[in-house]
């Protein structure tokens, strides 16, 4: 009976949530913007690529050009996502929303839960129909069926509740313009660790290593241990991205790794978001 | 019904609330008085764990302020109380009753029912940020009103009202009182609170100077603000 009560404030204020921000016109504006950008992007399908000399068969363009722009969606969502959690908590205290929330027999768990889900679903939302339509359009006007496309944009929602919680968090103890420039530092920086990384293992660089020279050695050691730790929302999505298309998922832990990283993440910042929290003074 | 037990609040090297305790009855009509800054504001997010005590204790029907169940059957109106700007009134009334887990034709039932409490009558259905400061202190505290609370707990309810709203007011809280309504107030008026009030504690620089009923309060034909000025000045 109490867990059924609980979870029936949690959903009040996860649809609270939703409609609030449907509500707002930038949010709309916004997510036709991307509808429209993404169905440009048809154009890029329909044109006849040349590569050394030889043309690209279908298969190969739509391919490729699905894999960049599941990328281009996943990275644009994500940033949508932390414009949206930034100001929330900011904005349902001057709204007077919070207090009266919190001023019914309702816990702050229930909540941030609630505040999380709501974002977390709009977002996933958001992102499944832009990936959907580029679904449709392959597999309506090219023909060709991926329906591990959809399964890989489910995937990277686990980096979207990264994202939220990160920012909801961060907001909560800095200025939310700079809670958002964190964690998208966060993606850069994990994305630059990546690069290094792979870089650090293709033959090219194999090579410079094994040539005498000041401390290499050392430098890429310290690179890995980066590389590992820091979040992987880069390495999730390239995880992710590998459902699309006849390449090979699985090679072992090491790709299913981002995405025991960034769950991982989550459950921490999650967990310290609700710790801190529970201490915030309500205005 | 309300209990403080040497509750404390520190901001920093500022004590808001210095070691406060006194206990309001079920039924009572209570006032905490005391000038600006004095940390009556700084009580009442406590008593809703809008703040968390730096030592002490607090509760509400014997369970702690700190937990949620506490403020089941509480209504209340906080100092600067905001509703949604993009929601109507009606729509804020209907958010809290559905916070409150009530069925949808009672829910409709009751605000409809305050509503006319409040005489909000026709500007229901506008959105709130074409409200004036007085109707959305109306709105608050019929939001305040639903769910049939047993205990209010209102921080200055008529600040922003023109004098019919707060005599309004003052009749309303009356006939709340009559059925059985433990009311805790926060107020400067205190020609109305002389008026209404069983109760009264007067605290300044979060200290508590007194607290009484309010006809031992009031001897020698002095009035509420003889009393007051005596003991915040002296
Ligand atoms: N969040 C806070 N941070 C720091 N100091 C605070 C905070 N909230 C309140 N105070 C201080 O605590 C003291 C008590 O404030 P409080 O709001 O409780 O006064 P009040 O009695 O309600 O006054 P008023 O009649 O003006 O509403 C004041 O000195 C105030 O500056
Ligand atoms: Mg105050």
């Amino acid at each position: 009976m109490n867990t059924l009560k609980t979870l029936r404030s949690i959903t009040r204020i996860t649809k609270y949530t939703l409609s609030d921000q449907l509500r707002q016109k930038s949010f709309v504006v916004m997510f036709f913007i991307c509808v429209v950008f993404v169905f440009l992007i048809r154009g890029c399908y329909q044109g006849n690529y040349m590569v050394n000399g030889q043309l690209l068969d279908a298969g190969t363009v739509v391919g490729t050009v699905s894999k960049v722009t599941f990328h281009i969606i996943a990275v644009g969502v994500m940033l949508i996502a932390a414009l949206l959690s930034m100001r929330v908590f900011r904005r349902d205290r001057e709204d007077g929303m919070q207090s009266c929330i919190l001023s019914k027999p309702i816990a702050r768990w229930q909540y941030v839960m609630g505040k999380l889900l709501g974002l977390w679903v709009l977002s996933v939302l958001f992102m499944f129909i832009l990936h959907g339509i580029i679904f449709l359009i392959t597999s309506v006007t090219l023909k060709v069926v991926m329906p591990g496309y959809l399964a890989a944009s489910l995937l990277c929602s686990f980096n979207l509740l990264f994202v939220i919680v990160a920012v909801l968090l961060l907001s909560l103890l800095m200025p939310d313009i700079v809670a958002f420039l964190c964690v998208m530092g966060v993606g850069i920086v994990g994305l630059i660790t990546d690069g290094i990384y792979a870089l650090s293992h293709s033959q090219m660089a194999q090579g410079m290593i094994q040539q005498p020279g000041p401390h290499p050695q050392s430098d890429l050691t310290w690179w890995k241990i980066v590389h590992y730790v820091w979040p992987k929302l880069s390495g999730m999505q390239y995880f992710a991205s590998s459902f699309i298309g006849s390449s090979e998922v699985f090679h072992g832990f090491a790709s299913v790794y981002p995405l025991i990283n960034v769950l991982l993440y989550c459950l921490i910042l999650g967990a310290l978001l609700f710790r801190r929290f529970r201490n915030e003074e309500i205005i | 019904m309300i209990e403080l037990n040497a509750a404390t609040k520190q901001y920093g090297s500022l004590t808001a609330v210095d070691n406060v305790s006194f206990s309001v009855k079920t039924g009572e009509y209570f006032a905490l008085l005391g000038p600006n800054g004095a940390g009556k504001t700084t009580i009442v997010k406590m008593l809703l764990d809008f703040a968390r005590p730096t030592s002490g204790s607090l509760s509400i029907n014997g369970l702690s302020s700190a937990l949620a169940a506490c403020r089941t059957a509480v209504g209340c109106l906080g100092e600067n109380h905001h509703i949604p700007p993009y929601l109507s009134g009606w729509q804020y009334l209907q958010r809290c009753a559905q916070l409150l887990d009530m069925g949808r034709s009672d829910a409709i039932d009751q605000c409809r029912r305050i509503v006319e409490l409040i005489g909000m009558q026709g500007r229901e259905h506008t959105k709130v940020n074409t409200y004036s400061k007085g109707m959305v202190q109306r709105f608050g505290l019929g939001a305040a009103l639903i769910g049939k609370p047993k205990l209010l707990i209102l921080d200055e309810p008529t600040s922003g009202l023109d004098p019919i709203g707060i005599r309004e007011i003052r009749l309303l809280l009356e006939s709340l009182k009559h059925q059985g309504m433990t009311i805790f107030l926060n107020s400067h008026m205190l020609s109305e609170v002389e008026k209404i009030c069983d109760t009264v504690a007067i605290i300044h620089r979060g200290r508590l100077l007194v607290k009484d009923a309010i006809s031992a309060i009031l001897k020698d034909g002095d009035t509420l603000e003889d009393v007051f000025v005596r003991l915040v000045k002296g």
